[in-house]
């Protein structure tokens, strides 16, 4: 299969699976990227023909005839003429190498260049194996937390802070950016510019342990109205229950196990290990872009997280029937 | 000279190999159970039964669920008040040393404990509970820098109510 | 063709054949100095290992042959990425090319042994200590399962507990040690026993291959063993290399192993060059194109190999204008590979090319390797390996760089001279078919994976939700696979069959140029009966060869030559069978595996390393005879 098929053979199919892919741009960063990537396309391609083209043509001269015995010759008359092409040949591909190097140089000072542009602080926290995001509140400064659900305003360049609080991931959202590493002990970030609305997903891209298959997260780009809307009730501690059944979902999350490690705000459970809850059924999907969010899902998570995520580090934990029907009610309130 | 040499390489190796295999695997054997990873559900979900139960030896011989009761003995804020500097009765080490308290003892310890924030009863499940009393038995074994080591890579690890921010 | 291929019954045959024989049996088996037992014996042990590590791709291909599947769970996947990776990368790649040298590098000198015999032996019993070290463990099911580069700190004493990391390091020392061992005597041969006439500029591409090959072992592997080390010492004694809060830095061992680690493709593709180019000049029926553009592309290739590790390293953060500086070096690269393609292509061109099986597979690694070459191209742009690092994109990259550009060329070489170390020829019908099953399976399994990273799926995970789209490439790339697993097994069995039953050939079936050419097949514990002398690239291609006469036949000695101008200078002794590499190596053995345990191996461990070094070393023949030689014809 030649690079030039390639090209033809991925670019229609590219619509299909569009949600982590940097062949669907929606950021200035991946749309730098993806022209970068047709244009090495290009290039190599033609390199590949010539290569391809010079060898079949090589073996196509066989049909001269068959050697002679087996004797070698020692006489090579066509060396000069290939001589002067090796020259070509080696002008060919340092030109080529010009051009991507080049354009590679360009595409690096575009992606530095948005650092002047930076709008809106993010806090990305790498975990094994769920990602910790936190935004500044507006209105004090204090750092709002939530978990595994980036939202993003269309056209703001965000600056994306990244910290591990365990060992080395990587965040990616192709779509819209390039990975970067989360390496403990450095202050690694990155500047992500989306340009078009709607979900895309992101996934962890450096080996991190057990489960780095099912380390991956949302990211929502809406319009700033929306967002500021979304941060607005991010800020807000948690509703209260509406009904009894919620109520004892209530009492089991803040005095039993999940308080241990998660923290619903404006509840007792202030648990810091694991995602912050407050307003978890307003995110799309649970257990880090592993289950979508609905009660089937969420009552089977709390009950054998194991047998879904195996080797997570979230407990199960034993509920009777009613009480774990009350979690989950509880917890679906969580908007 | 009446045999060429190529022969000997393809029928003789096997007997010398099998035998280095035999001699090479001996130290490893004894360790294979206790580096087992047993993914998945089916942990348990009761308190030992006595000191006899067979299950007390699996948790205490296997590393890693003795480091997965590391992991939540800082997660659960242990560390708090029985870390590295922790002194007199709250050092652990010195505890088992002096009491020399059964798997059962300490899993009790953990499990009814009255710590200045709150009990644990009931909190902690079961499972847990078993990783933690391994990870406290395991640490007689543990050097105090080989604690101190294990406590700098998870520097950035929450702990309890409390996280100080990824490792800096 | 040659004065020197004499017949069997010659008296001074015989009486070398005497001098150089092992002892018979087991004793011999362990004993021998021979560079073609102990070479043959390293290429059994990879290719089984190759075979191992590939049951093990075929594994995990099954289990991503379909979203969501549940036939391994994530453990047993970690484990089985990092045991093929790592035995793929340290115990089947550079091994075999090394074993490759130590069999050919003697032979295209026209000399009877490898600089230091005793040596190759330590290398490879040392070698088989590395092949335990992690298998044997993996038997009992303690198998490492952070991949073959194990990044702290996962791999660092609180992530990662029990011995499972220590025994991936601790192999890599084992490795290691045995690579140096063999480079340093690969070079030492190439530099020191070139035979009369041979000098630098006409030295077979093969060996100049080797040499830079070996050279970069030499300057490439400390790196690596001294990040393992330090990971081992930060397991075992609470060190704090790679802790960032106790003052370390987790990004020192990337540095390290990197450093290591991309020289380490390029001491796999080198040895592959000079494969290519022994073949292509056979078959072509005509002297190698550019011979002097070959050599200086192999010499850039080699020292533009050490500039630019930190392509691995791009998304990790470091500054963009040094990320800028990597992207141009290793783009840089292209130009010498790209010489080298076109000199290959125009040697075809230029000369009356049999398509016999070692040059189909040439063809196979250059419509191959140029894919893997150029989408190596593209990753080296730093902007743009923030998107590809870490997928399915660098998955296919690496296998067309290492498979196309490695394998394909080194099972060439192994149909190429397979006749000479048996004395037999390979079928050619189960040769074609084998080649056609594992290159059309190899690209249909592997080219996908180029699309599955533009697609989004990163690396190293064990499975993959419905929703992504990524069923049907995975699927397609599973059945490559197989078809690929499928010519392996046909090549082997063409290897086998071939052994008893192929044709009978004599000294050069193929009619080959250089000197392995003029030793009997198989050849005899001597190699040659007369020091050639060579006054060209293609000296068997003259029509008559000068040898020299003057080495002693009761006992071992070797022609010793200056590293320019391969004027004679001395006779060395050459030494006979010993046990001591084999003790040495269980002495080192003892010392490496302690020291996973505890420090205090590395004191008591010593004291038999010194014992069985004593010994090897200890001096039992008198000093080599030196003064001028006589030139005879």
């Amino acid at each position: 299969m030649t690079q030039k098929g390639h090209l033809a053979f991925l670019l229609p199919l590219a619509s299909c699976a569009g949600a982590q892919t940097p062949l669907a741009p929606a950021g200035d960063q991946a749309a730098g990227q993806y022209s970068l990537l047709l244009l090495m396309l290009w290039v190599c391609g033609i390199l590949y023909m010539l290569v391809l083209g010079f060898l079949a043509m090589g073996l196509w001269r066989l049909r001269r005839g068959a050697p002679a015995g087996n004797e070698p010759t020692l006489e090579t008359p066509s060396d000069a003429v290939l001589g002067k092409t090796l020259w070509i040949w080696a002008a060919i591909i340092v030109v080529g190498l010009l051009l991507l190097a080049g354009a590679s140089f360009l595409l690096e000072r575009r992606l530095a260049a948005a650092e002047a542009r930076e709008a809106l602080l993010v806090r990305v926290s790498g975990h094994q194996w769920w990602w910790r995001i936190a935004y500044r509140d507006p209105r004090n400064g204090s750092w709002i937390e939530t978990a595994n659900e980036l939202h993003l305003p269309v056209g703001t360049t965000a600056r994306i802070e990244l910290g591990s609080a365990d060992v080395i991931h990587s965040f990616w959202v192709p779509n819209v950016a390039g990975k970067m590493d989360v390496i403990p002990g450095r202050a690694n970030a990155i500047d992500v510019t989306p340009r078009r609305i709607g979900w895309f997903r992101g996934q962890c891209a450096e080996f991190c342990g057990l489960q780095h298959a099912k380390m991956a997260f949302d990211v929502k780009v809406e319009t700033p109205a929306q967002f500021a809307g979304w941060l607005a009730l991010q800020a807000r501690p948690a509703p209260a229950p509406e009904d009894a059944a919620a109520l004892r979902g209530m009492e089991i999350v803040t005095r039993g196990a999940c308080a241990m490690c998660h923290s619903v705000r404006g509840t007792s459970a202030r648990g810091r290990p694991g995602p912050d809850l407050t307003h978890v059924a307003s995110r799309r999907m649970i257990a880090a872009g592993t289950l979508a969010m609905n009660r089937g899902n969420l009552q089977g998570w709390i009950a054998q997280p194991q047998a879904l995520k195996p080797g997570t580090l979230m407990l199960p934990v034993t509920l009777e029937p009613r009480d774990a029907n009350a979690v989950a009610q509880y917890l679906g309130q969580l908007k | 000279m009446a045999e060429p040499m190529e022969r000997h390489w393809l029928q003789m190796p096997c007997r010398h190999i099998l035998l280095a295999c035999m001699l090479f695997s001996m130290p490893t054997l004894p360790a294979c159970s206790r580096e087992s990873r047993s993914l998945g559900p089916g942990q348990p979900q009761t308190p030992p039964s006595g000191f006899a139960d067979p299950r007390i030896t699996y948790f205490e011989d296997n590393l890693y669920q003795t480091a997965q009761g590391g992991r939540y003995f800082s997660w659960y804020g242990c560390a708090a008040c029985h870390g590295t500097e922790a002194r007199g009765e709250r050092d652990l080490i010195a505890v088992q040393l002096r009491h020399s308290p059964s798997f059962v003892d300490v899993y009790a310890s953990i499990a009814h404990h009255r710590g200045v924030s709150f009990g644990h009863d009931g909190m902690i499940p079961t499972e847990q509970l078993w990783q933690l009393a391994a990870y406290v038995r395991s640490l007689r074994a543990l050097k105090r820098e080989q604690r101190r080591r294990q406590d700098l890579d998870q520097a950035g690890e929450p702990q309890a109510m409390s996280w100080s921010g990824t490792v800096r | 063709m040659t004065a020197t291929a004499a017949g069997p019954g010659d008296s001074r045959a015989a009486q070398l054949r005497q001098t150089w024989r092992d002892p018979p049996g087991l004793w011999g088996f362990l004993t021998t100095v021979d560079h073609k037992r102990i070479a043959a014996r390293y290429i059994v042990t990879t290719l089984f290992l190759l075979f191992l590590a590939g049951m093990l791709a075929m594994d995990m291909r099954l289990q991503l042959s379909a979203p969501g599947l549940h036939r391994m769970d994530p453990q047993l996947y970690n484990e089985s990425f990092s045991l093929h990776g790592s035995t793929m990368l340290f115990l089947v790649s550079v091994p075999v090319m090394e074993a490759m040298a130590l069999w050919l590098v003697p032979l295209m000198l026209g000399q009877r042994n490898m600089a230091f015999p005793r040596l190759a032996a330590f290398s490879y019993w040392l070698y088989l200590g590395g092949v335990l070290m992690l298998w044997l463990p993996h038997a009992v099911n303690i198998t490492p399962d952070l991949g073959w580069f194990e990044y702290p700190p996962l791999s660092g004493p609180a992530y990662s507990p029990g011995h499972r990391a220590d025994i991936w390091a601790q192999m890599i020392t084992f490795t290691e040690v045995a690579a140096l061992a063999a480079s340093v005597n690969v070079a030492m041969t190439i530099l020191k026993l070139r035979p009369p006439g041979m000098t630098l500029a006409k030295m077979p591409l093969f060996l100049w291959a080797m040499l830079v090959a070996s050279l970069m072992t030499i300057f490439a592997l400390p790196a690596v063993m001294l990040a393992t080390s330090m990971l081992i010492a930060d397991r075992l004694v609470s060190t704090h290399f790679f802790s960032p809060s106790g003052g370390g830095d987790a990004l020192l061992f990337q540095h390290l192993f990197w450093f290591f680690g991309h020289p380490e493709v390029y001491i796999i593709f080198v040895p592959a060059v000079g494969f290519v180019s022994a073949i292509v000049e056979t078959f072509a029926r005509r002297p190698i194109f550019g011979y002097a553009a070959m050599v200086l592309s192999v010499l850039a290739i080699g020292i533009l190999a050490f500039g630019l590790w930190v392509h691995h390293m791009f998304a990790v953060g470091l500054p963009r204008l040094g990320n800028d500086f990597y992207t141009a070096a290793s783009m840089t690269i292209a130009l010498p590979a790209g010489i080298q393609i076109f000199c290959w292509i125009a040697t075809i061109w230029g000369g009356r090319p049999r398509l016999a099986t070692p040059m189909l597979w040439v063809i196979g690694f250059i419509i191959t390797f140029v894919i893997g070459g150029l989408s190596g191209v593209m990753t080296a742009s730093a902007p743009l390996d923030l998107q590809l690092t870490d997928t399915y994109f660098i998955v296919a990259h690496f296998h067309y760089v290492l498979v196309g550009g490695a394998i394909f060329p080194l099972l060439g070489a192994f149909c190429y001279w397979y006749p000479k170390a048996t004395g037999r020829l390979m079928s050619e019908k189960l040769g074609t078919l084998a080649f056609a099953l594992i290159v059309g399976g190899f690209n249909l399994g592997f080219f996908p994976m180029h699309i599955l990273g533009l697609w989004g799926m990163p690396r190293r995970v064990y499975t993959y939700p419905a929703g992504m789209g990524w069923g049907t490439l995975n699927l397609v790339a599973t059945i490559g696979s197989a078809v690929a697993v499928v010519g392996g097994l046909v090549f082997v069995a063409n290897a086998l069959w071939s052994f008893w039953y192929g044709r009978r050939v004599g000294a050069d079936p193929w009619g080959g140029p250089t000197l392995e050419w003029a030793a009997r097949s198989p050849p005899p514990p001597h190699n040659f009966d007369l020091v050639l002398c060579v006054d060209s690239l293609t000296p068997l291609w003259k029509k008559e060869l000068t040898a020299f006469d003057g080495l002693a036949l009761d006992r071992r000695e070797m022609l010793v030559t200056t590293v320019m101008e391969a004027e004679p200078i001395y006779r060395q002794n050459s030494v006979g069978p010993s046990i001591w590499p084999l003790m040495s190596a269980l002495a080192v053995t003892l010392l490496f595996v302690g020291s996973i345990f505890t420090p205090w191996a590395l004191v008591w461990g010593a004291v038999p390393v010194a014992i069985a070094l004593t010994f090897w070393f200890w001096p039992t023949r008198a000093r080599a005879s030196t003064g001028p030689l006589g030139r005879r014809r």
